[in-house]
């Protein structure tokens, strides 16, 4: 069944028509044509689809879109910050965090989170943090470091 | 030479801005105009006979376009025997091959679709161990196997299921062991694990009538192959033939060959020109695309005394799974160095690709290599330890030095192995015991070392050209699969042309524009196609330099190149931009091409009686690394403390890179080291395929780790480079098993290290103790 569904999707307000049981993961790639969130699983175990909810970051193929009504969505092509990059995109770019490139984008939205909530996170709490996110190509170290930088580059503004 | 500019320079990757911005579009993120959407139906029979399908309800679904089954694909593929339908015939050979398949309008549609396809099965036995499977009297997984189309290379065996039989044979190794005052023999297990790449297998695929051209568009790491191998199972001519590669998500072997391809393809000629799209999901991605072997190694070792190898006999069956695959070359090219890179008079290895009803093994990072050097890496150790030698001493004794003749046969240059064990086991403090934090727990240091060849002989073409505003656009066959090859290859063109690396551009993979290129596969690469460019390059600076000559009145000799331009060595102020000679030569829409190649001349296939090739390998790849772990005794759990990783790359040009390839490829070692495994029944059934129950390594999982960069420079390589992209993960396990078999005084020969085979270790050598 159809329902009509009211969004804030990257701080811009949309209304689209989509069957109740459509993933948000599918309503994002498919209906919108936003595809820098990926489909890693598909069942919540690796976080390569995650966006932000309602502030919140979570797994985008665990949402139905019936739920969705009001939602404020933001996804890795509303982490920039005007045209400039958000820190932690940054940081990945300068340290390495990237290779295939396939996790990063929900890797960065995790990382945002991380650092929303903790400006000064301690190696653990980021290997904590960033342990429902898979990668298959870094070993995290080079992920670690990143969240670290930008950990540094966000403070730094804060102090400006 | 001349002083470098870019190359050995920690350059930022060059294609990472689009991935941190979620613009970089992936195969399965690709949407064609007017694209229709591909479900498969797959077999849920290990090993049956095909009664009948009845595909009839399915077809009157509204929104189906096509359901398609072998009647409407009747073709086979495979790289070395053509043995993999399209889709199953007649009969399903593993839970997971695809029967049949539906194109429609949605995906919704097509998976509704799919679930009104009726198959009758009949059951017929089921093989789940590649050991069992290979016995006299089993049934044939493939009846015709005897008339399947093959390469030269498979010489077949008088045991049934096996699809290759590789054959080393160097002195006597009886005579061997009757010279050695120590004799060792163990039964070593490695199982099957997966590739996990983070984006999931997909393809599209169009037939357009008209023109009766083919388009498919796959992040494929070998569309050259892939357009061959399809080539030679549709009977079409090459020219109608085009792969487009998307951005991929990694790969680290999964994505060669033909996996998503065939059903695309079969759908694509019943859908009156539309595209169409097969996305495999993660469940189906495990079940159905591809697998490591599994490998049961028989190792045995003579030695003397002081430590001296004189013999080792290897016996090898690596489980192929239903298909062959590239199961033949694993067998060889893993089989060929499995005992070690050391100096051995007496050696016999019997390698067998046998084949079992369950996912297809194929080509996996590594190569063959990480199932060797488990079960020969630590029987090193154990052999050591009974002489009461240093596991270091013993190595070191026997290793591959310089000018070494390997046991097949061949004089080895360029060898860093020595180095790298050096410096590996000096970054772990190697000699000097580290406290346990309480009782209780144990804590050991191991280390493994390894030698990797590389497909050989093999092509690469490269096409540099520059435009006339100075911009360079590198041709290249390579596919970006994350292992950093645009960022490398435009270094080398930035080098060459000396221009800015934001100068450099990186023309996308097409087969209808792009030159020839093996693949990107066997760390190949930076080697091959670094070779190619560089010639590519360095034609067009020629071409450039002739032009500007005249435009410069110099004499070609006297003239230079630096920052864009190229000038006169002894007036530098008398300069003109490369670009500006490209235009006054051609043109403002001019455009000088260079032209490349690179081929191993001298590459000479493996004997088939002997094993033995005088240049078996355009290079070789050497690498020590050291862990050390803390074992719990109780549980039987395995933490690592640390784990160093010295890769000899002859010449690390992007030094950011090689140390994120090797930290990439020492985590996805610590998995298969600890807890991976893909579980299959013996009903023939993936019991874990999925991330919750398939233990991939996350953050919390790595520990510190030390990458060392060796440069043992190789004299053919583009300024001294080998490869990289596999050996990161090929020591890992064995060292790790060494490491842990240190800790508590026992050995554990089966893979993964999880804490119920650690512990029961622990308490059987308890029980036998008290015996």
């Amino acid at each position: 069944m159809k329902k009509k569904i009211q969004l804030t999707l990257n701080g811009k307000s949309t209304s689209i028509e989509v069957p109740n049981h459509r993933l948000l993961l599918d309503l994002l790639r498919d209906e919108i044509g936003l595809t820098g969130t990926k489909e890693g699983c598909g069942t919540g175990d690796c976080g390569a689809c995650t966006v932000y909810l309602n502030g919140k970051p979570v797994n985008s193929c665990l949402v139905l879109s019936g739920e969705l009504d009001g939602a404020d969505i933001v996804t890795i092509e509303g982490l920039k910050i005007g045209p400039e990059l958000h820190p932690v995109q940054k940081a990945f770019i300068q340290d390495g965090g990237a290779q295939c490139g396939y996790c990063t984008p929900g890797m960065l939205m995790m990382s945002k989170a991380l650092l929303d909530e903790n400006p000064n996170p301690t190696e653990e709490e980021i290997r904590y943090a960033l342990s429902g996110n898979l990668c298959r190509c870094t070993g995290y170290a080079k992920i670690i470091q990143a969240v670290q930088d930008a950990a540094v580059m966000i403070r730094n503004k804060h102090v400006q | 030479m001349a002083e470098l500019t870019v190359i050995g320079k920690p350059v930022t990757r060059v294609d990472v801005n689009e991935k941190v911005t979620g613009e970089a579009i992936y195969g399965y993120d690709l949407v064609l105009p007017n694209m229709l959407y591909g479900k498969t139906l797959f077999s849920l029979k290990a090993h049956a006979r095909i009664k009948n399908i009845n595909t009839e309800k399915a077809k009157k679904l509204p929104g189906v376009v096509t359901v398609v089954t072998a009647e409407d694909a009747p073709w086979t593929h495979g790289e070395s025997i053509k043995d993999k339908p399209f889709l199953a015939q007649g009969k399903v050979r593993y839970i997971g091959e695809p029967v049949a398949a539906v194109a429609a309008e949605d995906e919704d549609i097509a998976q509704a679709a799919v679930k009104l396809i009726e198959v009758e099965y009949e059951d017929l036995p089921v093989y789940t161990e590649p050991e069992e499977a290979c016995k006299p009297g089993c049934v044939a997984i493939h009846e015709d196997f005897a008339k399947y189309r093959k390469v030269d290379f498979i010489v077949g065996s008088h045991l049934p299921n096996v699809a290759e039989h590789f054959k080393l044979r160097t002195g006597d190794v009886e005579i061997g062991f009757k010279q050695s005052d120590l004799v060792v023999e163990e039964r070593y297990f490695v199982p099957i694990i997966q590739h996990a790449a983070m984006e999931p297998h997909s393809a599209h695929a169009q037939f357009d009538k008209e023109s009766g051209r083919l388009t498919i568009w796959v992040a494929n790491d070998a569309p050259f192959r892939a357009l061959h191998e399809i080539t030679e199972s549709l009977n079409m001519p090459k020219e109608k033939i085009r792969f487009i590669n998307p951005l991929q998500g990694g790969g680290f072997g999964s994505k060669g060959g033909l996996k998503v391809e065939p059903i695309a393809v079969a759908l694509a000629f019943h859908t009156n020109g539309r595209p169409v799209r097969v996305k495999f999901n993660r469940e189906e991605t495990f079940i159905s695309t591809l697998t490591r072997h599994e490998a049961v190694v028989y190792c045995k070792s003579g030695v003397k005394k002081d430590g001296t190898l004189m013999a080792r006999e290897m016996t090898i069956y690596w489980g192929a799974g239903a298909y062959a695959e590239k199961s033949p070359t694993v067998c060889i090219r893993g089989s060929l160095p499995a005992p070690g890179p050391y100096r051995i008079p007496h050696v016999k290895v019997d390698g067998y690709a046998v084949y079992t009803n369950k996912p297809v093994a194929g080509s996996y990072r590594g190569y063959g290599i990480p199932q060797g050097a488990w079960a020969c890496e630590q029987q090193m150790d154990e052999i050591a330890k009974r002489l009461g030698m240093d596991p270091v001493e013993i190595r070191m004794k026997n290793i591959f030095v310089e000018g070494d003749v390997s046991y097949w046969g061949e004089r080895l240059h360029a060898v860093g192995l020595k180095e790298t064990l050096i410096k590996a086991t000096e970054a772990v403090d190697w000699g000097k015991a580290t406290e346990a934090p309480r009782p209780g727990v144990k804590i050991g240091k191991g280390f493994a070392c390894i030698q990797k060849p590389t497909r050989s002989p093999t092509t690469s073409n490269a096409g540099v050209m520059v435009n006339s505003k100075g911009e360079v656009t590198v041709l290249a066959g390579t596919v970006e699969i994350g292992q950093g090859c645009n960022t490398i290859l435009s270094q080398v063109a930035a080098e060459e042309l000396k221009v800015p690396m934001e100068k450099v551009f990186m023309h996308p993979l097409d087969t209808d524009i792009i030159p020839y290129d093996a693949s990107t596969t066997s760390s190949r690469s930076t080697y091959h196609m670094g070779n190619a460019v560089r010639r590519a390059a360095i034609h067009a600076r020629q071409q450039i330099t002739e032009a500007a000559g005249p435009m410069l009145e110099a004499n070609v000799q006297d003239l230079d190149f630096g920052d864009g331009k190229v000038f006169l060595k002894d007036q530098p102020q008398m300069a003109l931009p490369i670009g500006e000679v490209v235009k006054r030569k051609l043109g403002i829409n001019g455009i000088v091409r260079g032209d490349g190649s690179y081929t191993y001349e001298i590459g000479k296939d493996l004997d088939l009686e002997t094993g033995h090739s005088d240049h078996a390998s355009a290079f070789y790849m050497y690498a020590t690394q050291a862990a050390e772990v803390a074992v719990d005794e109780e549980s039987g759990r395995v933490r690592l403390l640390r784990m160093s990783a010295a890769h000899d790359v002859g010449k690390a040009i992007n030094p950011l890179n090689c140390v994120a390839q090797i930290e990439g490829g020492v985590a996805m070692g610590i998995g298969s080291a600890l807890h991976e495994e893909m579980v299959v029944d013996k009903t023939g059934k993936v019991r874990n395929p999925s991330f919750l129950d398939y233990h991939l390594v996350t953050s919390l999982d790595v520990p510190k780790m030390i990458p060392i960069i060796v440069e043992c420079p190789e004299p053919e390589g583009p300024y001294g480079a080998k490869g990289l992209g596999e050996p990161g993960l090929a020591p890992t396990p064995a060292a790790i098993g060494n490491a842990v078999a240190d800790a508590l005084g026992v050995r554990v020969y089966d893979l993964p290290l999880k804490p119920e085979n650690v512990y029961w270790a622990i308490q059987n050598k308890r029980k036998k103790d008290a015996a």
